[in-house]
This record gives C-alpha cells, sequence and structure tokens, in this order.
C-alpha cells in the first residue's frame, strides 16, 4: 500500500520510535507516582520528552510542555482556558471541529476572519478588521488540514500582542515540518498531535503554554503532587496531566521528536513540498481533474474529479492500492471557505517517508479514474 | 551522612533543577520528598552534599529556578529548614 493519509496520522515511523514504544510496556511506570526505579525511569524519560519538545518549539522552560492525547485534547484545554461561556473569538476561516466543536458547546460568538484559499495577506488584513479589545481569544490552524494553505500565523501572533488578545495556534499539520516559536511569537498555547508530522505513536499529543497564560483542567485526578488538596496544583505541568501518563506513547514520540530535530524542519517541509508540487503538476495535465494548490502549500493536497463521487474516488484508488482520505476532513469550515463543502475533496498528503514515485503512482491511479 | 534537600513544587521542577545542578558539576538526585516536609503531600525534592549548597543556590539563581524550601538531615529522621 502507498500511504497518503499522513494528515490524519503518519503510518511510516522512523524504527526507533516503535522499538522506543514496545520497550516501554512492561518497563516503565508513571512519572510522579512512586520513588522506585520503574517510576524514575518513567520520569527520566518524559522530562527528556519535554526537554526535545521545548528546544525544537522555543518553549524556555520544559514545564511549560504538557502531554495530551491528542490535539484535539490540547486544543480543548487551551479553549477551556480562555473562552468563557458565550465569549467572543476570532477564528481564520480554516479551523476544524477540534476548534468549532468546543467553541459550539461554549456557545461562544465568533467571527470569522474569511478570506480566498492561499491568500495569506488577505488573511492577515482580515484578523486586522477582526481582532478587537475584548476578544476573548483569536485561533488560528497553522496550516489547513484540507488544502495545505499555510497561514501568516507569526504576523497574526504579532497583531495579537499588539492589541492584547491571547493567540491560540492550531499546529496539527505544521508541528514537524514548520517552525513553531511559541515564546517567539508570545502565543498563549499551540496545540499539536504527537502522531503526525513528529512520528509518534497515537494517543500522543502536545499542549505548548505561553509564559503567565491563564489555564484551566479539562481532566481533574491524580497527579502525584499536592496530594493533600483537593484542588489541582497551580503549576504546570501538573495542573494539565491528571492520570496515568501514556509513557509508551511518551517515549515513542521523543523518538519522533529527535528524528525531526535530526532531519530539520526545512528538510522535511521541502521533501514535502516537491512531492506535492509534483503530484499536482501531474494532477493539473488530467482533464477533469480540479487540483487546490498555490504558494507556500505543505505537504497536503486537495483534489476533485469531475463526475466521480469524492468517496468513490478514494475508495478505487484504495483498490489500487493509494490510502487517500475523501469527505469534509472533519473541517466542514475549511470546505465552505474554499468553495468545496457540496462536493468534498480527495485528500493526499505527504510526510518525510514518501517517495517521488508514490508521488507518481498516485497521478498515473487517477488518470485510470478519468478514464485516460 | 549530612545532606541537603532542596524542596521543588513539582517533580519535572525538581527534575530541572536537577539538571541545572548537574550543569554546574553539582551531584543531585531526585527523590520523593519525606512526607513530613512535604507540605500539601506527594512532593519531589533534590538532594545534595553538604559542601555543595552554596554553589547549588548560585546555581539556581542564575538558572532563574526557585527552591520551595531547603531542608538539612542528618539521616536520622530529623529535618531542619534552613533558612534562605
Amino acid at each position: 500500500m502507498i500511504y497518503l493519509d499522513c494528515a490524519a496520522t503518519t503510518l511510516q515511523k522512523p524504527p526507533a520510535v516503535v522499538r522506543a514504544a514496545a520497550w516501554a510496556v512492561g518497563r516503565l511506570a508513571t512519572p510522579g507516582r512512586g520513588g522506585h526505579p520503574a517510576a524514575a525511569q518513567a520520569a527520566a524519560l518524559a522530562f527528556r520528552c519535554r526537554e526535545e519538545a521545548a528546544a525544537l518549539f522555543g518553549v524556555a522552560d520544559p514545564e511549560r510542555v504538557i502531554f495530551t492525547a491528542n490535539a484535539t485534547h490540547a486544543l480543548n484545554i487551551a479553549i477551556r482556558s480562555l473562552v468563557p461561556p458565550g465569549g467572543r473569538v476570532v477564528l481564520s476561516g480554516w479551523e476544524h471541529n477540534a476548534v468549532t466543536r468546543p467553541l459550539a458547546a461554549l456557545d461562544a460568538k465568533v467571527r470569522i476572519a474569511a478570506t480566498p484559499l492561499f491568500r495569506p495577506q488577505a488573511a492577515l488584513d482580515a484578523f486586522r478588521a477582526a481582532v478587537e479589545p475584548g476578544v476573548d481569544a483569536v485561533i488560528c490552524t497553522h496550516v489547513s488540514n484540507v488544502f495545505g494553505y499555510t497561514l501568516p500565523v507569526a504576523d497574526i501572533a504579532a497583531l495579537c500582542r499588539q492589541r492584547g488578545v491571547p493567540l491560540i495556534v492550531d499546529a496539527a499539520q505544521s508541528a514537524g515540518c514548520l517552525p513553531l516559536d511559541l515564546d517567539g511569537w508570545g502565543a498563549a498555547f499551540i496545540a499539536m498531535p504527537g502522531h503526525k508530522g513528529l512520528y509518534g505513536p497515537q494517543g500522543t499529543g502536545l499542549l505548548l503554554c505561553g509564559r503567565q497564560v491563564r489555564t484551566a483542567p479539562l481532566l481533574y485526578g491524580g497527579t502525584g503532587s499536592a496530594s493533600a488538596s483537593p484542588e489541582m496544583p497551580p503549576f504546570l505541568p501538573d495542573r494539565l496531566e491528571a492520570g496515568t501518563h501514556n509513557m509508551p506513547g511518551i517515549a515513542g514520540l521523543l523518538q519522533g521528536l529527535r528524528f525531526v530535530r535530526c532531519m530539520g524542519t526545512g528538510r522535511i517541509l521541502a521533501h514535502e513540498r516537491r512531492l506535492t508540487a509534483q503530484a499536482a503538476g501531474g494532477l493539473k495535465r488530467l482533464s477533469r481533474v480540479r487540483v487546490f494548490s498555490g504558494p507556500a502549500q505543505t505537504g497536503v493536497l486537495s483534489f476533485q474529479i469531475a463526475g466521480v463521487d469524492c468517496e468513490e474516488a478514494a475508495a478505487r484508488l484504495g483498490q489500487m492500492g493509494i490510502a487517500v482520505r475523501a469527505g469534509l476532513h472533519c473541517a466542514p469550515m475549511a470546505h465552505e471557505s474554499g468553495g468545496t463543502f457540496e462536493e468534498g475533496t480527495v485528500r493526499a498528503s505527504f510526510s518525510a517517508f514518501n517517495t517521488q514515485g508514490e508521488a507518481a503512482r498516485l497521478v498515473r491511479c487517477v488518470a485510470r479514474l478519468t478514464g485516460r | 551522612m549530612v545532606y541537603y534537600l532542596i524542596l521543588c513544587r513539582s517533580l519535572t521542577y525538581a527534575q530541572r533543577t536537577a539538571t541545572a545542578l548537574e550543569r554546574a558539576g553539582i551531584t543531585a538526585y531526585i527523590l520523593r520528598s519525606p512526607k513530613r516536609i512535604a507540605g500539601e503531600g506527594c512532593g519531589y525534592s533534590v538532594k545534595i552534599a553538604e559542601r555543595n549548597l552554596a554553589a547549588a543556590l548560585l546555581a539556581l539563581r542564575r538558572a532563574e529556578l526557585t527552591p520551595k524550601q531547603v531542608y538539612l538531615t542528618a539521616g536520622d529522621g530529623s529535618y531542619r529548614e534552613v533558612l534562605l
């Protein structure tokens, strides 16, 4: 199988990730739950993972690196921390349900800084018009999970700093391939999965917390600290990490982070962009195929085939040995913004482990679907 | 043997503290805080040799790390808080 669904989860992992996760089972207990060697070893490994993430993402203190189950979990914590019921929020038009559903549950008043696809300057202008004093938070995806469109997050962060509005960045598609700089941006939170561009196992995610940011736990329970208190500890990371840690996941994530740091995000991005450009170029030459591509696109590529339902196209590609994802990609807002809500799209997404041969094979298979 | 315990607000803070001390050439061990000095219960401390306290406090100040409390113990079950 040629796996091109890396925007959902990267399936091919560095061998060290698989080895570390398997090694951790049966060897590592839980950090902060004892002084015995199995707990101490788990604590040391968790700390190394926090340090590795802190170094990669511009966080001065590893305490502000929080382990979560996934990016959705991290975003829920960030949103609950900053947005009160009925609060005011400004979003890009490219957000995932991991952002819009928690806001709906809070009955938040949402304003969308709507702009066309692949127009970062227009996006910045739209945020400039929408972000007013009194807004509880700005939430912006760094890269659209549907179109691979990169939003100008560093500039949006500067705008938020200037206007005193906290910023939450959804880095689900950018962590591991674009530079992230929590402290440099002055963002309140950056949320990311561990199992996509960081090449960790499923069940891992990270929430990076800004300096002095207000935090509200989503889960309450044991932390192995301040146990006599009925309340969650006021300090990070304990405040946001109730319950037993996913140590096999964290052990794998540590190796994934090391892989990314060793490869370099710039090199990974360049590779994914090469494959995206190759696939986009090939697909554009097919008469019935509409391709969504633009400047500064990452390794995520959407397309439609005229006369073929996107789900049917994905199923037929699956039969030909190519794994892609079709539909709305849990991001109906992005599809509305891109004008693809009614039909959906087929999405191919690449990782560091995909090859030019695989991108070429995708184009050939789509050509067969279009009857060429 | 006489040694000092640097009480930390969390395990991760204790790990940062120990890392900063090790970088300064001071041997540091993380351990669970003894129950009687743990305050709110279940805390972590960093253990250092008696001779290293002054250097340790200097290294922690440079790393912008603040000990919660420091205790002197002779390993006989007695703990005496050191006022900083």
